[in-house]
């Protein structure tokens, strides 16, 4: 008889676990620290829905996860190089533009510069910066702030650059005065003569750890996005932080949301989309990366002051996509990474 | 009666799963290894042996002499620590609590007791604050993000690996043979290098196995602790799937580790083979 009282406990745990389980899910693919969980919780309370959230540390991982069969996820975050790559791939889905008012917020020149996606019919901007230096003044007084940072041999062992080709090679092209998005075997060429300088005095090339590495003042010199250097900080030790964006240019990015083709979910997804640009939580997000906002009416109500402003960004190109050239910029970035 | 080979039914489950989750996985990456190359991931299937040709270059043979020598210098070390280690746990009074003890760091995950050992390698780590507390250093020493840092916790990864197979024979050995070394007239290092070691010799072969092949495979350890240069094959393999989404290249590299290791393992236990069958006929 006790069996069976156990058996019937057992059971009913499970449909009751299972009645939980019947509310909607919405799995999200984005990359580590990109949104704050407040919003999550948000979003998760006002639709009535549970937010299942993976993260990614770089596009290439996101994609070939996908690419290999991950499937399930409803929305995900791609720079617009790898926007265009899965709108080419026929990977997402159409944006209802219907279900989504809020994209009226979204900032119009910023708009006019996407070029693979230019009515926004498959990817909804998210957030925009670029990957620039941080210096800790504690340690270092005087600096160049652009990338011959890299060359001061008084720093050796204490900078990191990120495990990320278009990145590095991106940043020593935009040194030379050459496009980040250059296939110019030359070009590319002398970028790996820069990059090979700035090996020699780095720690390491590092996407993951650099920002914990940075906080407890192990690296002096970090090359990074700036939510991954600023969210390990405490008030303490934020004031001897500088960050910098090179003047003579470099890389920047547009990250998008995009709707997967074998999105379950699609109406879900497409309230979450207008969830996230709606003013009051798009400055939330804002205000958590300390990132400048895209959207403008956000702009109007966010508190903190952002690492950098869109201005700043003004000498810097977007990634794109370099189709099967690519090859040969994974061949100098091979070259530069085995050679001593 | 007709007697059943039950045998085969035992074992069933485990010969199921061995070709589930590794010869179909392996047959996968060998084919693979021999296809043409997709732009962004995936093959063609087209035979080529491009992934292979393309393993002829001075710098995948750097990066694979770099690997085995790190691996060589880590499994040494972990067997300089281990026997001895096996030695005290199988000669001690509380053998089960020490055996208790070597297991103990598993329940912890791999990658949190690699970030435990970067708290205590690192600027403001455990060890250099002690040692600057103590006024031995004036400024921290740079211990993380090279290649002593991956030996020593490839080291510690695979300590346990290696106790556990030494303790099981050193328990099992006679020591009555070491005093009738000692009373024939052998020295205490004698004893040691032609009782006791040989006598083990099994559970040195299985630790060093144990302890090799994974470290030949390291790729986070690499990752998190090594510096601009630890670049091993497992760090290659993953930049071949992950980066450049080369998968046949990612797996002639793999195929390619597979047949080392194999052969490295067949001619291993077949030289340790003969010695035991010599002193047998002995």
């Amino acid at each position: 008889m006790k069996k069976n009282v156990l058996l019937f406990m057992v059971l009913s745990a499970f449909i009751l676990s299972g009645c939980k389980d019947g509310k909607s899910k919405l799995y999200i693919f984005n990359w580590s620290y990109y949104i704050p969980d407040t919003v999550l919780e948000g979003f998760e309370e006002e639709f009535n829905t549970k937010v299942v959230y993976d993260v990614f540390e770089s596009n290439e991982e996101m994609f070939a996860k996908l690419r290999a069969g991950g499937t399930g996820y409803d929305i995900t975050f791609p720079s617009g190089d790898y926007a265009s790559i899965m709108i080419n791939e026929g990977m997402v889905a159409k944006v209802n533009r219907d279900l989504v008012p809020n994209l009226k917020n979204i900032d119009e020149n910023i708009i006019r510069k996407i070029k693979y996606d230019p009515i926004m019919d498959y990817s909804i901007p998210y957030m925009m910066g670029t990957a620039g230096v941080a210096v800790n003044t504690k340690f270092i007084k005087d600096f160049p702030k652009d990338f011959s940072i890299f060359e001061r041999e008084d720093f050796k062992g204490r900078m990191t650059l990120l495990d990320d080709m278009r990145e590095v090679i991106g940043s020593a092209l935009a040194s030379l005065g050459y496009s980040v998005n250059s296939v110019n075997e030359s070009e590319l060429r002398q970028a790996k003569e820069v990059v090979l300088k700035w090996k020699k005095n780095i720690l390491k090339f590092d996407s993951a750890s650099f920002g914990k590495g940075f906080a407890s003042g192990e690296f002096w010199v970090v090359n990074g996005y700036a939510e991954n250097v600023f969210l390990e900080l405490d008030e303490d030790t934020i004031k001897d932080v500088l960050y910098f964006i090179p003047k003579n240019g470099g890389t920047m990015y547009l990250d998008s949301m995009v709707i997967l083709k074998d999105s379950k979910n699609v109406e879900l997804a497409h309230q979450f989309i207008n969830y996230i640009h709606r003013p009051e939580v798009y400055a939330q997000i804002a205000d958590y990366l300390m990132l400048p906002s895209i959207n403008v009416e956000a702009r109007k109500i966010v508190k903190e002051i952002p690492t950098y402003t869109i201005e700043d960004l003004a000498n810097n190109e977007f990634k794109e996509d370099l189709g099967s050239n690519i090859e040969l910029w994974d061949k100098i970035w091979q070259e530069i990474r085995v050679q001593n | 009666m007709k007697k059943i080979n039950y045998g085969k039914i035992y074992t069933a489950p485990l010969t199921m799963w061995i070709t589930f989750f590794f010869v179909i996985p392996t047959s996968i990456i060998f084919l693979y290894s021999f296809l043409k190359k997709k732009l962004r991931g995936g093959v063609l299937w087209e035979f080529s042996i491009d992934g292979y040709t393309a393993l002829i270059n001075q710098s995948f043979f750097k990066v694979v002499w770099f690997t085995v020598v790190i691996s060589i210098f880590a499994t040494f070390l972990t067997l300089l620590l281990a026997i001895p280690t096996s030695y005290f746990i199988a000669r001690s009074k509380r053998k089960n609590l020490y055996l208790f003890l070597v297991i103990v760091p598993f329940w912890t995950n791999f990658l949190i007791r690699i970030f435990a050992w970067i708290s205590i390698l690192g600027n403001n780590g455990f060890l250099n604050n002690m040692l600057l507390s103590l006024g031995i250093i004036k400024s921290p020493l740079m211990l993380l993000y090279n290649q002593y840092a991956i030996i020593v916790v490839t080291v510690y990864t695979y300590l346990p690996y290696a106790i556990l197979p030494l303790y099981s024979t050193i328990e099992k050995f006679d020591f009555s043979l070491l005093e009738a070394a000692r009373d024939l007239g052998a020295s205490k290092l004698q004893s040691l290098f032609k009782i006791f070691l040989p006598g083990i010799r099994s559970g040195i072969m299985t630790a060093t196995i144990f302890t090799f092949i994974p470290a030949l495979g390291s790729y986070a350890i690499p990752l998190l602790v090594g510096g601009q240069k630890s670049f091993m094959i497992g760090n290659l393999i993953a930049r071949e799937l992950k980066v450049t989404m080369n998968w046949p290249l990612a797996s002639s590299m793999s195929v390619v580790l597979t047949v080392v290791t194999t052969i490295g393992i067949f001619i291993f236990l077949n030289t340790n083979k003969n010695k035991s069958e010599l002193k047998n006929e002995n």
